[in-house]
């Protein structure tokens, strides 16, 4: 399958979900949604920052300076409270999606 | 809370737009270099690592764009970046922005000042609690038809015997009074003489003190005095003490029991409000009165007309020589206003209306130019992938923007004509004081400028964009789609601001013309109103409303006068042309017979001096002048105006025929006919000539009178030391309205003057801006045939033809702008009709006038142009191709 056609809202899951364990940075969060999902999709620079950034702004993710595992300097994103009750939502929302679009596409 | 995280973003993002800028390329590169670290750990030498990061990275500024994109603030940025590049575009074409702006200043400034002038003096509130339900009710009937009449005590009585619709009703009356008392020199200032409800009914309430109580207007009560709050502060000092002092009012003592604070200023702005003695009444008249009441409440104008209707036919009954009567309902405002103003302020903003109009046009015009010049931007930023949603803004951003510069100076504009017409009151209007800045009339107008900004640039840039991309580009914006209905589009403005502006020029040329007529008009005298000094003199002291003491003092007076170098001759009057009637009353011949309850007209009826004839220059037709030897106990005279002679006595000869005052009952002297005299104007320059008579000054002795002198040269010096001449006569002699019989005039015919000044200035700003419609639309036209004109000469036209062509584009739309103007003038001007004097409203001359001006002004506006294309080289015009 070809790795992008993201919908909006599945990236954001994707990225609240990534970072429901840890704080990440942004090639750590990209590497994470691939492992996740099998490498169904990636998500490249163009749509991660822009959503980080949306994300970022509407009060789920706090960002801070870090350094990273190889002593690099890199930007490190963590879920708020606003962000873990957004992942539970969201999560709740997808699995009633999930299942009610599972069982239309099973009816024929 | 979601949104305190957006509002700090938003925050963070305009304020540190650079630091975070710097924090997002921190954050990309860092990206970058992990994937270079991680591309390395696979195996790859450095510079191949940092090639395949890069690659799989993507666009590094796209990326950047697109994180801009999702930050808060950003369409504010963006607006920011569509006002600098807007401010940007102004600037780079400043005869564009420098007409537009003044386009849309001039529009919006004279539209505010006008509205905010208009909704002060006919609108705003006035400052009386509940004033629109207050009525000011008087009498007219034949031949007294003033314009809102008077009644008399026995008039006012009647009505409140039957009167339901109103409360209580008061009765007042205007006249001068002298102020006398405490350390201030005696003055004479405007009074009212009004009952005990009259502060009451118009719900005004004292600054200081009590107004009169019920019962003070009874014969017995004493007199009292309300002082406004401009004599107030001028003679009394602003103090408290005022209170309970006793003042004399035309010599009589009169306890001031109150101060009204300055907004009320109700009749004509009196200083002194006296209680008014309601004796009982022995017979009609004098007609000196007015009524005014507070409608009950429930009760409707309509219902109050058809009572006092009612109350009319009974007065009617009752008194035989009451002919047409009515009694009209007028608001207070109405009254306030006079008459002619109202349709005046009407007619100017319906006019200032226009101007807007043509303003908005311009500004389409100069957009439709520009966005034809601008197809090729729009189009190549469209092809570049601007998104159509980021260029409308854009153009709205702009056309904003010259709405909101354009609106700036039209408020300033605004302002300081507001300012000027609260200050000095050039027009001499009534309630000036409560004109203010109307921001809603501003709103207005900026909205509608920037609609039509918006209409006329946005909409045909985007057309034009969406059209054809290629075409647009190719062609060079030249001739690009949609230009040929834009240019038709353009000339349609132009023909529609000639023909507004012509029905301008034509209003206002009438008006011009009128006012001329006004100028030219003389009073009836040949003396040269500059060389008229005129002063009211009242003698104060009562012991000079006796007719002997006073004809003493009034030929000290006089002899005072005469001696004060400059002065060529001096007399005494109680009427002055233009407009200063004294008295007016009907009278009897001998002779005649009348049906009962028929009375002689009423008219005029002067009380002068023997010399008053000879200061002003009135000629003499027949008989003679009074003399000194028409003396108070000689054979009683009268002098009578050519008018007077030639109506009633027809074929006959006036002189030696008898008249006498007033109607029978007053059984006055009969008085002999020594003379016919010239008319002369005392009810105002354009009312037709008055038949009036004369009584010699001792005959008909009163305290109050005007003095007249003739002086030698300018009458203006002399003001200083004749009042200083008659002041030292006696320390209770008040002047009050000294000044040259110029003067007065220009006093008088300040409104008129106001009403043609501001049309002319309508006129000439909507004349200037269909100009400038019309140059840059030839302009144009010529540097888009630029090319062709080298062809044609080329082909060997003469630069003659040439210019003959251009020219002939012009006077083509100015001649069916001018015949769709006069069609519209003609429609219009008859608005103009009560305005008008010595005029019709469709005036031939100025007609055609107006009509040949504004053919020379497109032709001047188009010769520069024309003269342009003369000089098109057709080798360049060629080779540019």
């Amino acid at each position: 399958m070809p790795t992008t056609n993201l919908l909006q809202g599945t990236l954001d899951l994707l990225i609240l979900n990534a970072l429901a364990l840890t704080a990440m940075h942004g090639i750590g969060i990209s590497h994470r949604i691939a492992q996740m999902t099998h490498d169904t999709f990636r998500v490249k620079p163009g749509s991660l920052f822009p959503a980080l950034h949306r994300m970022e702004e509407a009060g789920w993710l706090t960002a801070a300076w870090g350094e990273s595992e190889n002593n690099r300097r890199a930007k490190f994103y963590r879920l708020t409270a606003a962000g873990r009750r957004q992942l539970k939502s969201e999560t709740r929302q997808w699995e009633t999606i999930a299942l009610a679009m599972a069982s239309a596409l099973q009816a024929n | 809370m979601p949104w305190i995280s957006r509002l700090a973003s938003l925050y963070r993002n305009l304020r540190g737009g650079k630091r975070v800028e710097r924090d997002l390329d921190d954050e990309l590169r860092a990206y970058l270099d992990q994937l270079t670290d991680e591309k390395r750990a696979a195996g790859l030498e450095a510079q191949e690592a940092r090639r395949a990061a890069r690659i799989e990275f993507g666009g590094v500024e796209q990326v950047k764009e697109e994180v801009r994109q999702v930050r808060s603030g950003h369409i504010v940025e963006e607006l920011l970046q569509d006002l600098r590049y807007g401010m940007r575009m102004l600037r780079r074409n400043p005869a564009f922005t420098a007409v537009a702006l003044l386009a849309l200043a001039l529009g919006i400034g004279a539209n505010t000042a006008m509205f905010s002038v208009a909704y002060g003096v006919l609108f705003r509130p006035l400052p009386y609690a509940g004033a629109d339900r207050v009525a000011v009710v008087c009498m007219r009937y034949f031949p007294r038809d003033f314009a809102f009449g008077t009644l008399c005590m026995r008039d006012y009585l009647t009505w409140k015997e039957n009167n339901r619709a109103f409360e209580d009703p008061s009765l007042f009356t205007s006249l001068n009074m002298d102020v006398a008392g405490g350390p201030a020199v005696p003055e004479q200032v405007q009074g009212a003489s009004v009952t005990a409800g009259f502060f009451a009914t118009l719900g005004v309430r004292p600054l200081l003190g009590r107004t009169f109580s019920l019962g003070e207007d009874k014969p017995t009560a004493a007199a009292l005095a309300v002082l406004s709050e401009s004599i107030w502060r001028r003679r009394f000092a602003a103090s408290s003490a005022v209170l309970g002092q006793t003042i004399l009012v035309n010599g009589v003592p009169a306890t001031v029991i109150g101060v009204m604070p300055g907004v009320f200023q109700f009749p004509w702005k009196p200083d002194i409000w006296t209680n008014l003695l309601l004796k009982p009444p022995t017979r009609y008249g004098p007609w000196f009165y007015r009524g005014v009441a507070r409608l009950k409440p429930g009760i409707s104008f309509a219902q109050a007309q058809s009572e006092l209707d009612h109350i009319g036919l009974r007065m009617m009954q009752q008194n035989s020589f009451y002919k047409r009567l009515t009694l009209p309902v007028v608001s207070l405002r109405d009254v306030l206003l006079g008459v002619t103003l109202k349709p005046a302020i009407l007619l100017l903003a319906g006019a200032v209306g226009l101007v807007l109009l043509i303003a908005v046009v311009n500004v389409a015009n100069l957009m439709l130019a520009r966005a034809t010049v601008r197809e090729r931007e729009m189009a190549l930023r469209l092809s570049l992938g601007a998104g159509r949603g980021r260029l409308i803004r854009q153009l709205l951003t702009e056309s904003v923007l010259l709405a909101a510069l354009g609106g700036a100076l039209g408020l300033a504009l605004a302002w300081g004509a507001v300012y000027m017409v609260r200050t000095w009151n050039p027009g001499n209007l009534p309630l000036a004081d409560s004109i203010r800045l109307d921001l809603g009339a501003l709103g207005f107008t900026v909205v509608v400028a920037m609609l039509t900004g918006i209409l006329f640039g946005l909409a045909p840039a985007l057309e034009s964009a969406r059209a054809d991309l290629n075409a647009t580009i190719k062609e060079g914006g030249r001739t690009g789609a949609g230009s040929q209905a834009r240019g038709r589009a353009r000339a349609a403005l132009v023909v529609s601001e000639i023909a507004v502006s012509l029905m301008l020029l034509v209003g206002a040329g009438l008006l011009l013309r009128s006012f001329a007529n006004l100028q030219w008009v003389t009073g009836g005298f040949s003396t040269p109103p500059s060389r008229i000094l005129t002063m009211l003199i009242s003698p104060g002291n009562r012991k000079f409303s006796d007719a002997r003491r006073g004809l003493a003092f009034y030929d000290e007076a006089l002899r005072q006068a005469r001696n004060v170098p400059g002065v060529e001759t001096a007399s005494v009057t109680d009427s002055l042309p233009p407009d200063q009637q004294g008295d007016a009353d009907t009278f009897g011949i001998e002779g005649q017979v009348l049906a009962p309850g028929e009375l002689n007209p009423i008219v005029s009826d002067a009380t002068v001096g023997p010399d008053f004839f000879r200061a002003l220059g009135i000629p003499l037709i027949e008989g003679r002048y009074f003399t000194d030897h028409d003396g108070m106990d000689s054979v009683p005279v009268v002098i009578v105006s050519e008018g007077f002679a030639r109506r009633f006595f027809p074929n006959q000869e006036a002189i030696g025929k008898r008249i006498r005052q007033s109607g029978p009952e007053l059984g006055n002297k009969w008085m002999e006919i020594v003379g016919v005299v010239g008319n002369v104007k005392y009810l105002g320059l354009t009312v037709d000539t008055d038949p009036a008579y004369y009584l010699p000054f001792a005959q008909a002795y009163g305290p109050r009178m005007f003095l007249a002198v003739r002086a030698s040269g300018d009458a203006a010096r002399l003001a200083a030391p004749l009042r200083r001449k008659i002041q030292a006569i006696d320390p209770g002699i008040t002047l009050a309205q000294i000044g040259t019989m110029e003067q007065h005039r220009t006093l008088s015919v300040s409104q008129p003057r106001f009403d043609t000044e501001l049309l002319s200035l309508f006129a000439g700003i909507a004349l200037l801006m269909a100009t400038v419609g019309i140059y840059g639309l030839i302009a144009y036209s010529v540097a888009q045939r630029t090319h062709e004109i080298g062809v044609r000469m080329a082909l060997g036209a003469g630069r003659a033809d040439v210019m003959r062509m251009v020219v002939r584009q012009g006077l083509s739309l100015a001649a069916i702008g001018i015949v769709l103007g006069m069609s519209g003038a003609l429609a219009l001007t008859r608005l103009l009709k009560a305005m008008l004097f010595g005029i019709g409203v469709t005036d031939a001359l100025t007609f055609a006038c107006a009509a040949l001006g504004m053919t020379l002004v497109v032709t001047l506006a188009t010769l520069v142009p024309a003269l342009r294309a003369t000089r098109i080289s057709p080798v360049a015009a060629l080779r540019y191709e």
